[in-house]
């Protein structure tokens, strides 16, 4: 029993980390095509992603705070998919979370633990009623969720942008952004210098909430009953309508907390061009970590610090384009795209092992 | 040219038949290690020439496997396969067809937009440049020696499956195959079709051809096989003589115990009405009237049989009682109560069980647990569940005991259920069902597709909930199981109850009339009027 459960979950790791293996010895083709040292670039690639020169001069450290606005628009994806809604809405969740907590960063005043409170809750209210609009659509009127959210993108997108522009722009800006929030909105930094803090800590609370949620709950059971067979959902007596609808305002909220942390733990205000596209990569996250809360934070980490890797580290140290670092990123979630490739190979690998293993016992047994 | 290619053909291999088998297999073993299952255990197996040889056993008992190694679709951990008293290795389906074997599999391998003769000659065309006109002869003359008519234009997708199944039949006579493994091949055929299989595999036996026929279905054996191998838990049971045999005793071989064919039941104690619908109208998924002003009831203690072919409103009666379809007119009262706007779930928590038609689908979730399976009724009550979380140990113990009382042995608590058999997928179902002790289990199909030991079980479970005191309604389109197990029996017929009829005083002519849309008074009718052809001859 508990070898099958192992098995499962060795499986669920193997998957993406042979994936993320067959894009970097993709990486090393086009590094060798550039006709740049191959095995500096791999170095290059993880201590510029992963490293760590000296206390407080870390890369890592920078890496875990690229990947908390991912992990959490990540879980926003896992809750959605487990409870079969297709929504790739996240980004316009996280612009719309993201405004109203710049915006009541400066608008409003209010003593330190308060403030930061306020606005979390203010920007999950915010992008939970952003998720609600698609769910309710798709149950009251059958509309699809896909189309419906990558509508409402469009829409948080250009609506933020005309905010910032316009109506929440500071004073002087010459590149249009909202005034400094207050510093009692601020979320605080844990190491000098660098601005990982309490939102990571945020977003490894919501991991183990969002994982006990769906896995230990009753509406978290609904919901992902719902999400796996409707017709079974109805049968059961389970109402998959408004399982989808709370998914969708869960979902909502997370993306909408991401877009907060991002404001208040990094840059404090909110400026054109805000999101790029940490929503999108979100849905890659969840993807890529099999739709699950755990898979997604290790793969918000990975991703965020292949991305430093690849896109600056490269490009400072080599001189290596850094669209090449997001081509290499690219094909490793190509692969993983593919992953029936290697789930087949590991059945067949493992099966060999075992039958041989299987054959070399009976012949002890003899 | 085409019949040139290779191998002799029957004909002139039934003259010199030989004294060895056609086929012997010889201890084959096959361990699936992803599902840590013997699917074969030293199994010895071996076939005469030109033979019907019917290869029966449950669900999971290995006949497919140990086909799938004959025909090269499985490699065997142990064993050797002998043909013509000669050694052979089959590691390909391409090696089966050099060695004689064809297999017709149960679900059809051929290209729907393709016409017959362009699927019977798929790669091994007779030129190069398609000639339809070529190909059609060829099929035809095919299809004339063999006595198995069949139209070489017409295109598979337009054909029923009667004729799909003789056309995979054609394709590998043309491949000059002298054995031929048909696998389940009734499954999907109506009664007729049946008939007409079984004219073709004697036929077909008649010219020298050897067939191995594997089947659950007993009867089918009795009929049309000369000997028969049965097969239990991936050992090799026996192989006699059908003429020495005889269902009672193939059913005991097979489940490995003594089967009732028939299950007894005690005399009805028929209680208070628990379910009554009255004038009831029910529109399918597109809007067409399924069910019509139906009215009937469902005493306690009792079981109600809905007969009649299927598709004749019976899903949408059941899903609307269940609560899954809304009623466009009428109303449904469960133990007196009007229930028409009461939800799938509170119709549960009031005592209803419901065994859906469709257990794949609908009556389960293949891609979670046994435990989430187990509990989909029931989640929301205290004892799975608080403060809205679940009792995950609560559940553990429950899928646990479910596992022990309704013995489904392959069972595990906290593991998936995608790979169980359907007979013990069937036994997950009805152990959730019935282990809530409902006052009314509505159990539609209960039994399709499940072998003899699986319909033992669920008819041996839904009587005893009878004698319990709960109220069944059983939908079934099998006349056998409605008559063996209900008390009172309706007819459906075009969404209509066609007619009621005491079980006890029912005979299968009056509900086979009534299924086909006639009356009693039909019947009635039709004896005088050959009680007066009688008379008239005598006079």
């Amino acid at each position: 029993m508990n070898s099958v459960r192992f098995r499962k979950i060795l499986d669920a790791i193997l998957v993406p980390l042979l994936a993320v293996l067959s894009g970097l010895v993709v990486m090393g083709i086009l590094i060798l095509f550039l006709k740049k040292p191959l095995f500096e670039s791999y170095a290059i690639l993880f201590s510029n992603g992963f490293g760590c020169q000296a206390y407080g001069n870390c890369i890592f450290i920078t890496a875990l705070e690229r990947a908390t606005p991912l992990i959490l628009t990540g879980l926003s994806a896992v809750v959605a998919f487990r409870s079969g809604m297709f929504s790739i809405g996240q980004e316009g969740q996280y612009l719309v979370g993201a405004a109203t907590a710049a915006w009541l960063g400066y608008a409003i005043h209010l003593p330190p633990v308060l403030h930061p409170l306020v606005l979390i809750l203010a920007a999950m209210l915010v992008g939970a009623g952003y998720g609600w609009i698609p769910g309710i659509l798709k149950v009251k009127l059958g509309v699809n969720e896909l189309l419906a959210t990558i509508m409402l993108n469009s829409i948080a997108a250009l609506v933020v942008e005309y905010l910032v522009q316009f109506p929440m722009r500071a004073e002087k800006s010459t590149t249009a952004h909202s005034p400094v929030i207050d510093e009692s909105a601020q979320l605080l930094a844990f190491l000098p210098g660098s601005k990982w803090g309490v939102g990571f800590v945020i977003a490894v609370l919501a991991v183990i909430l969002v994982y006990i949620y769906l896995w230990r709950t009753k509406s978290g059971y609904e919901q992902r009953m719902a999400g796996q067979s409707k017709k079974f959902a109805l049968f059961g007596g389970i109402r998959s309508d408004s399982a989808a609808v709370r998914a969708m305002l869960i979902s909502g909220a997370l993306s909408g907390l991401a877009g907060a942390i991002e404001v208040m733990g990094v840059h404090r205000r909110i400026m054109t061009g805000f999101s790029v596209g940490l929503g999108f990569d979100g849905l890659t996250t969840a993807i890529l970590g099999q739709v699950h809360p755990i898979g997604v934070f290790i793969v918000a980490i990975l991703f965020s610090g292949l991305k430093l890797g690849a896109q600056i580290g490269l490009q400072l140290k080599l001189d290596i384009p850094r669209e090449l670092g997001g081509t290499i990123i690219g094909f490793i979630i190509l692969f993983v795209a593919a992953g029936k490739l290697y789930e087949e190979n590991i059945v067949r690998a493992r099966d060999w092992l075992l039958s041989r293993r299987g054959s070399k016992l009976k012949g002890e047994s003899q | 040219m085409w019949n040139q290619t290779s191998g002799i053909s029957p004909e002139v291999y039934l003259k010199d038949m030989p004294m060895t088998p056609a086929i012997e297999m010889k201890g084959i073993t096959k361990f699936f290690t992803s599902t840590h299952v013997r699917a074969n255990d030293h199994v010895d197996f071996s076939v005469e020439h030109g033979e019907v040889h019917a290869l029966v056993g449950e669900n999971g008992a290995g006949k497919t496997t140990l086909m799938s190694i004959l025909y090269g679709l499985v490699k065997p951990d142990e064993g050797e396969i002998v043909i013509d008293g000669g050694k052979v290795r089959i590691g390909h389906p391409d090696d089966a067809i050099k060695n004689g074997i064809g297999m017709v599999h149960q679900h059809f391998k051929l290209i729907p937009s393709f016409t017959v003769a362009q699927n019977i000659q798929l790669g091994i065309e007779p030129d190069p440049f398609l000639n339809p006109q070529k190909e059609n002869e060829l099929v035809a003359e095919l299809a004339n020696k063999y006595n198995l008519p069949v139209d070489p234009a017409a295109r598979i997708r337009d054909l029923p499956v009667g004729m799909q199944q003789r056309v995979e039949i054609l394709k590998i006579l043309q491949r000059h195959a002298k054995i031929l493994v048909l696998d389940e091949p009734t499954a999907v055929l109506t009664p007729q079709e049946v008939n007409e299989l079984i004219t073709v595999i004697r036929g077909l036996s008649k010219l020298g051809y050897t067939i191995i026929f594997i089947t659950h279905k007993l009867i089918e054996v009795m009929s049309v096989a000369d000997r028969v191998s049965v097969m239990r838990g991936g050992k090799m049971v026996g192989t006699k003589k059908v003429s020495e045999t005889s269902i009672p005793d193939l059913a005991r071989m097979m489940v490995g115990r003594e089967v009732l064919l028939r299950v007894k039941k005690k005399e009805i104690q028929r209680g208070e009405v628990v379910l009554e619908t009255r004038d009831i109208s029910v529109s399918d998924v597109n809007g067409l009237a399924a069910i019509s002003h139906v009215t009937f009831n469902v005493h306690k203690g009792e079981i109600v049989a809905i007969a009649g072919v299927s598709g004749n409103g019976q899903t949408e009666l059941v899903e609307a009682i269940s609560g899954m379809l809304s009623l466009d007119g009428g109303e449904i009262l469960f133990k007196g109560k009007p229930i028409d706007q009461a939800s799938v779930g509170e119709r549960r928590d009031m005592g209803m069980a419901h065994i859906p038609e469709d257990r794949m689908v609908v009556g389960l979730n293949l891609q979670t647990t046994l435990d989430e399976n187990l509990i989909v009724s029931r989640y929301n009550h205290s004892e799975f569940s608080r403060y809205g979380f679940l009792l995950m140990k609560t559940i553990s113990d429950f899928a646990e005991k479910v596992v022990h009382a309704f013995s489904i042995s392959a069972a595990r608590p906290g593991e998936g259920i995608s790979m169980l058999s359907g007979g013990n997928l069937q036994k997950v179902v009805v152990g959730r069902e019935l282990s809530g002790n409902p006052s009314f289990i509505i159990a539609n199909q209960p039994t399709r597709g499940l072998d003899v030991g699986s319909i033992e079980f669920v008819h041996k479970t839904l009587i005893e909930e009878r004698d319990k005191g709960a109220g069944v309604l059983l939908v079934s389109v099998e006349l056998d199981e409605v008559l063996a197990l209900s008390d009172r029996i309706l007819v459906l017929y075009r969404g209509k109850i066609q007619g009621e009829l005491e079980t006890a005083t029912a005979t299968e002519e009056q509900v086979g009339i009534l299924m086909a849309g006639g009356t009693l008074e039909d019947l009635k009718a039709e004896r005088r009027e050959d009680e007066q052809g009688k008379w008239e001859v005598r006079s």
